[in-house]
């Protein structure tokens, strides 16, 4: 569950990355130091084995001096005898020959060092010949490639001797680091050096680069941790809004100091959203307790005529009366909750529109010619200017538009007075408009007539439920189309509607 | 006792006037404010139920006008339900408040009790000597037994008795016992005083002559 976290797993990967930088750092600073210290070490001994090679390079004596102060040049071998033929050349060098080194060489051991350099010269056969005093006792022959070793004649051979040395890699043998060669003749030369203490000096350096790796380790841990933190601080304020406002507190909004972060426009987005959300459900609230209210005086009515009714015996015809005004009530509430019902289902799009061509003005013509009967009451004259447009969507919902409109511009209107229909296709445009010499629509009332349960007469008396227009309006919009009113108080009103038209001819 | 009913529903304004005059009350109406705040301002009426969404000029006003000029108990009916809409309603002067639907048994107690508290009676039952007039109940009793009254005689006992001690004249009495549904004969008052003091005992109203009745 740690893994769930975004500021662990930032921490963890973040903690892999400057673990390895640091270690790949650290091993490459110590592979160079070590390196150089080694170069170093591995110089000197190079430095010391040259001049001893040289020392050995003399061809051999037959003969060694004893007293190798003689002033005999050194290692001067005097054959004995004339090499024949069936000697072996091996034979040749089986001699001991005197090992003796000249004072400048000598000073490049420091032999009362055990940490100095110290040599060891063994001959062919692996007999140590020569050794420096601060020699480790055991020091094993280092192997290598034997030269093969044919000299026919002592020219030859001394040539041989002559010739430069095979230099060998270096090898570290515990605390020792030791550098040899091979000569021509099968010599080996060995120099060499304990480097205990060099040794110890880079453990140092390595502890300390562990050292000062984890400190920077650490340090790093915990600045990135500061920094995811401070990162992440943002992302649980918001976290903690939505929990309020998911609890039910929809007034709260993040707060924002920076707006042009990445963080600071989410928290812009999840503001502007809460707030739609807070408006919705206050819309929604206050539908809900208006189409409450709306129920309250039908069941009134209902209420208060059956229980008069019933506080007596009363003749047939009282009971009838009661009947038909209860009828009545609930005839109006049947409209009611179906028109209620509508609206949310046009609210929530759940309203299944028919998708079809038709010919808008028939839908008119039909509606007038259902009100004209309406209109003759009032009485009220219908004119009608229709151009034949065709439309594409709910021919019967629509009708309810225009139903809606022409009920309102007949009941709205004066005795004697007119309504005029015009419908104009332009532009890919159908535009309808209904008009009456009614009383008008004041200013104040004007921009709220399509506001739910709103009239502009706040009594019942009108028999309407205040439902009309919202609902001509969710249908209008729901075609993408738009519905306008002008009105002049005491001269009439107006109301204009727009669809998109078909675009092919009718 | 008479009463005006302003409300616009018909059908709730023709039930509720109905109920109210077979309870034995004087009934009058008015289906819009206008015609309402007329009626109130013109008669004394012992209480109003008056609707707030009226068309022409809204309960509200008119009860803002009629307190200008009259104490008459007002019973506010109305379908706003909200705490603030009562509290409205009771500060601008009415005296009760009655949230539709209502049950028109309560709406009944309310009014007696508003009429009750306007006569500034605290019981429902006011003993006259030997008769008992129980206004809950709506009856008469005398000696504990109930006494046969009809609803134009016992309106006029009830508002004798809540006005006991005053002089009534006539024309009170003709403005608190008809209303404008009924024909106004003049003799028809007498009858009924004529009724009651058969019922009830000659001494139970008493005449003041050229003032009017009252009960002692």
């Amino acid at each position: 569950m740690i893994l769930n976290s975004i500021k662990w797993r930032l921490q963890l990967w973040y903690g892999f990355i400057l673990v390895a930088v640091l270690v790949g750092f650290g091993v490459t600073a110590y592979q160079l130091e070590r390196g150089r210290q080694m170069r170093r070490i591995d110089g000197e001994l190079q430095r010391r084995l040259n001049p001893l090679a040289s020392v050995l390079r003399q061809p051999p004596r037959g003969r060694l001096p004893d007293n190798p102060q003689n002033d005999e040049p050194p290692l001067q071998f005097r054959p004995q005898r004339q090499p024949r033929p069936e000697d072996a050349p091996e034979d040749m060098l089986q001699a001991p020959r005197s090992f003796h080194i000249p004072p400048q060489v000598e000073a490049l051991f420091n032999v009362d060092d055990t940490n100095g350099f110290y040599f060891v010269v063994w001959t062919r056969d692996t007999n140590v010949l020569a050794r420096s005093e601060n020699a480790p006792l055991e020091v094993p022959v280092p192997t290598g490639p034997r030269p093969a070793f044919q000299p026919n004649s002592p020219r030859e051979l001394r040539q041989f001797t002559r010739a430069l040395p095979e230099p060998q890699p270096p090898r570290s043998r515990g605390d020792a680091r030791e550098a040899f060669l091979i000569t021509p003749p099968g010599e080996v030369i060995l120099v060499g050096r304990l480097i205990g203490s060099e040794r110890k000096d880079l453990r140092v350096v390595a502890v300390t680069l562990m050292a000062v790796g984890g400190g920077i380790l650490l340090l790093g841990l915990a600045g990135g941790w500061w920094i995811a933190s401070r990162a992440m601080r943002p992302i649980r304020d918001i976290s903690e809004t939505a929990v309020k406002i998911s609890a039910g507190d929809l007034a709260q909004r993040i707060a924002t100091q920076e707006t042009e972060s990445e963080l600071g426009q989410l928290a812009g987005v999840l503001n502007s959203t809460f707030a739609r959300l807070e408006a919705a459900f206050a819309q929604q609230q206050q539908f809900t307790s208006d189409a409450a209210h709306e129920l309250r005086t039908p069941v009134s009515v209902m209420l208060t005529q059956t229980q008069g009714t019933l506080n007596r015996e009363r003749s047939a015809a009282e009971y009838r009366e009661t009947l038909e005004s209860c009828q009545r009530a609930a005839q109006r509430m049947r409209r009611l909750i179906e028109s209620l019902l509508a609206l949310a289902r046009l609210d929530a799009g759940q309203e299944t529109m028919q998708r079809r061509p038709f010919d808008l003005s028939q839908t008119v013509r039909e509606s007038i010619d259902a009100l004209q009967p309406m209109a003759n009451e009032r009485p009220v004259t219908i004119a009608a200017e229709l151009e034949a447009t065709r439309c594409v969507g709910d021919a019967e919902r629509l009708a309810q538009v225009v139903t809606n409109l022409l009920t309102n511009a007949i009941q709205h209107n004066q005795p004697g007075g007119q309504v005029r229909v015009t419908l104009r296709g332009q532009n890919g445009l159908a535009t309808l408009t209904v008009a009456d010499t009614g009383a008008g629509i004041s200013a104040e009332d004007l921009p709220r007539v399509f506001e739910r349960f709103y009239r502009a007469d706040k009594s019942r008396s009108t028999g309407g439920n205040g439902l009309g227009l919202s609902i001509t309006k969710a249908i209008v919009e729901a075609h993408s189309g738009t519905i306008e009113v002008a009105s002049e108080p005491g001269v009439g009103s107006t109301f204009t509607v727009q669809l998109p038209a078909a675009t092919s001819a009718a | 006792m008479r009463i005006l009913v302003v409300e616009d529903e018909p059908d709730l304004l023709a039930s509720l006037a109905r109920a109210l005059r077979e309870e034995g009350y004087a009934v009058d109406t008015a289906n819009d404010g206008e015609a309402g705040l007329f009626n109130a301002e013109s008669y004394d009426y012992d209480a109003i139920v008056l609707d707030v969404m009226l068309p022409k000029l809204d309960g509200w006003e008119i009860l803002r006008r009629l307190r200008q000029q009259k104490k008459t108990p007002v019973l506010m009916l109305t379908a706003k339900d909200q705490s603030r809409d009562r509290v409205k309603g009771l500060d601008t002067g009415a005296d009760d408040y009655v949230v539709k639907p209502f049950d028109l048994e309560e709406l009944f107690a309310r009014l007696r009790a508003l009429i009750r508290r306007s006569a500034n009676k605290t019981t429902n039952t006011i003993a006259i000597g030997d008769v008992a007039v129980d206004l809950a109940a709506r009856h008469v009793l005398m000696g504990g037994k109930p006494v046969e009254l009809t609803a134009r005689e016992y309106a006029l006992v009830e508002f004798l008795a809540l006005h006991r001690g005053e002089v009534v004249t006539r024309t009170q009495l003709y403005e608190h016992l008809f209303d404008e549904d009924d024909s106004t004969l003049s003799n028809l008052l007498d009858v009924h005083v004529s009724n009651v003091r058969k019922k009830l005992g000659a001494e139970f109203i008493t005449t003041r002559r050229g003032h009017g009745y009252c009960i002692e």
